[in-house]
């Protein structure tokens, strides 16, 4: 990154390059101040609003009677309901599943496109995985709905062709929600790997060839080692964003599935316990903060060995 | 671009290769292209092989007045969005690009940092603080929540221009004897016009399909037209939805267009 570094024509700045003074913060510093306001006002000061709620029995502002407890919390770890548990982990096998498959997908078209040397051709593929980024979630969702139900694109095509009787269940189970969040998300996918994979000197792979090793051999241990910061950058950052997945689980899932998501949306929605919610929150937060420091922590490194 | 291309002589494994990534581009678009079939599909349910091309569905979207006025709300509510995040945002980019801040990666991640936690805990988060504050939840509220999340859009646009742009221009024309002020909107400012504008494409559709900041921050019957959809979704599957999710395509591919024209869609290969 070069971005921000100090290039005003100043001779101190080469005679002392380590100075402190010659970095001082210059008045367009101050054109931060509004983000700054939004970021406090909107986004810090809510997040803590969302703790602070979590421990509390009740509304602290218009209920006298609200006192601190650990209760929402409690009745998360003890689940004496026993559906509690079975969601975060309905949550994580979702989100474990759909990383896996955007992987096993955004891989080779990744490859393919970084690799691909005519400009138009990796232009119109560019716009093809973006087109659906840029694309509404319910939009998404309402596609793989007309495609996988039981009068969708799928069933009425096999029964047409005689290949089955009787509709297939691809939805309102995990199947359609996993199928549905890998269209999703699987650009991201694509983009991080891209970025990486484009990094790798491609004559590393042709040394490889012209020693003697087949394409599938020089892809496995030349290509595939150097990319693996973008795998695991991309598959964070897929699994990061499918378990806080919403609409699409909430659609495609049926009564069959109820992650953590929708159960705050229910907490919030129809029980109206907005301190169980902040609660849940507060857990899906820090699911959610530890792969995301993860992800910045391989991404700092990547750019890092760039510099090097 | 290093040594000359190699043509790679036609065997089957790159055919094999070819046809797997043809194939999954079309797992990337198919579904897209099967919204428009459905919407131009005359039956009543969702049916397939469609049977004929018409316009109803089109005329009940457009007719309906819920979905006229969560239409009308989505683009006023996406219209203030873009405008305050083109100006925070891009504010905000040239103070971390240009304004020798201490702890810039820091603040970048920090600002970025919307894009990567749950939006729909974004959405609590702020439907807990409307509700202590006892504000209810108005229109204004909306909005200050999505441009939260499109701020981080304009910045990365903004500062990818920024970062490309060559810096002894502005040290030209300093050198040349003009005032800071003078290359700030004389010589930065056009030159950063493509991202910020980018950005702001970006952020009003970010604001346009938004769906789980806006969940709990919507009062019923003043919905926004993804939440509309979503709620009519669970009970009916007709063309409707299809025609409206058409307009969001059109929108969407329109921008994509117009992405690719003012910055090249490039810049985004990068995260």
């Amino acid at each position: 990154m070069s971005f921000g570094v100090d290039r005003s024509i100043d001779l101190r700045h080469d005679a002392e390059p380590m100075t402190v003074v010659s970095h001082r913060p210059s008045p367009i510093a101050w054109l931060i101040a509004p983000a700054v306001l939004l970021f406090v006002l909107f986004f810090v000061l809510p997040f803590g609003v969302m703790a602070v709620m979590s421990v509390y029995s009740g509304n602290p502002v218009t209920n006298p009677n609200a006192f601190l407890t650990t209760r929402h919390y409690e009745r998360f770890i003890f689940d004496t309901a026993g559906i509690f548990h079975d969601s975060l982990w309905a949550t994580l096998r979702i989100g474990l599943v759909t990383t896996v498959v955007s992987l096993l997908i955004g891989y080779p078209l990744a490859h393919w496109m970084a690799r691909m040397q005519s400009r138009l051709g990796h232009a119109l593929a560019l716009m093809a995985v973006i087109a659906p980024l840029l694309t509404g979630i319910v939009v998404r969702t309402f596609a793989w709905m007309t495609i996988l139900q039981d009068k969708g694109v799928i069933n009425t095509t096999l029964i047409g062709l005689g290949l089955i009787q009787k509709p297939l269940p691809l939805m309102y189970n995990e199947f359609g929600t996993v199928v549905a969040l890998v269209h999703i998300y699987v650009p991201f996918m694509v983009l991080t790997l891209i970025g990486v994979i484009g990094r790798i000197d491609e004559r590393l792979e042709q040394a490889a060839r012209s020693l003697g090793a087949g394409r599938l051999r020089a892809f496995v241990e030349v290509t595939l080692p150097l990319s693996l910061p973008g795998i695991l950058a991309g598959s964070l950052l897929v699994f990061a964003l499918a378990i806080s997945a919403y609409v699409t689980p909430s659609l495609m899932g049926g009564t069959d599935v109820l992650t953590l998501p929708m159960l705050i949306a229910q907490q919030v929605g129809t029980s109206f316990n907005p301190n169980f919610a902040g609660a849940l929150g507060v857990i899906l937060l820090a699911v959610c903060l530890v792969i995301v420091i993860a992800y910045n922590r391989i991404l700092a490194q990547l750019s890092g060995e760039q510099l090097a | 671009m290093s040594a000359a291309p190699k043509r790679r002589p036609f065997d089957a494994g790159s055919a094999a290769y070819l046809a797997l990534n043809l194939l999954l581009v079309a797992f990337l678009l198919a579904p897209i292209a099967i919204v428009v079939v459905f919407a131009l599909n005359p039956t009543p349910y969702i049916s397939f092989p469609p049977v004929g091309v018409s316009l109803r569905w089109f005329q009940k979207f457009f007719a309906g007045s819920d979905f006229m006025n969560a239409l009308a709300l989505s683009l006023w509510v996406a219209l203030c969005v873009l405008v305050l995040s083109v100006v925070i945002g891009g504010a905000c980019a040239l103070a971390l690009a240009r304004g020798r801040l201490p702890g810039r990666t820091f603040l970048t991640a920090f600002f970025m940092s919307p894009l990567m936690l749950p939006a729909i805990l974004t959405g609590l988060a702020l439907f807990q603080s409307y509700l202590l504050a006892g504000i209810g939840r108005p229109v204004w509220g909306l909005i200050m929540a999505h441009t939260l999340v499109a701020v981080p859009y304009v910045l990365r646009t903004t500062l990818a221009v920024l970062h490309n742009f060559d810096h002894r221009i502005e040290e030209a024309a300093a050198a040349l004897g003009a005032s800071p002020t003078r290359v700030f909107f004389e010589v930065t400012l056009p030159l950063i016009r493509p991202g910020v504008f980018a950005g702001g494409v970006f952020a009003f559709i970010v604001s346009f399909d938004q769906f789980p900041v806006s969940l709990f921050l919507v009062m019923p019957k003043n919905e926004t037209l993804p939440v509309v959809l979503f709620n009519y979704m669970k009970f009916d599957l007709d063309g409707a939805i299809a025609a409206a999710s058409m307009v969001s395509i059109l929108l969407a591919l329109s921008v994509v267009l117009a992405l690719e024209r003012l910055i090249g869609l490039k810049a985004y290969v990068k995260l």
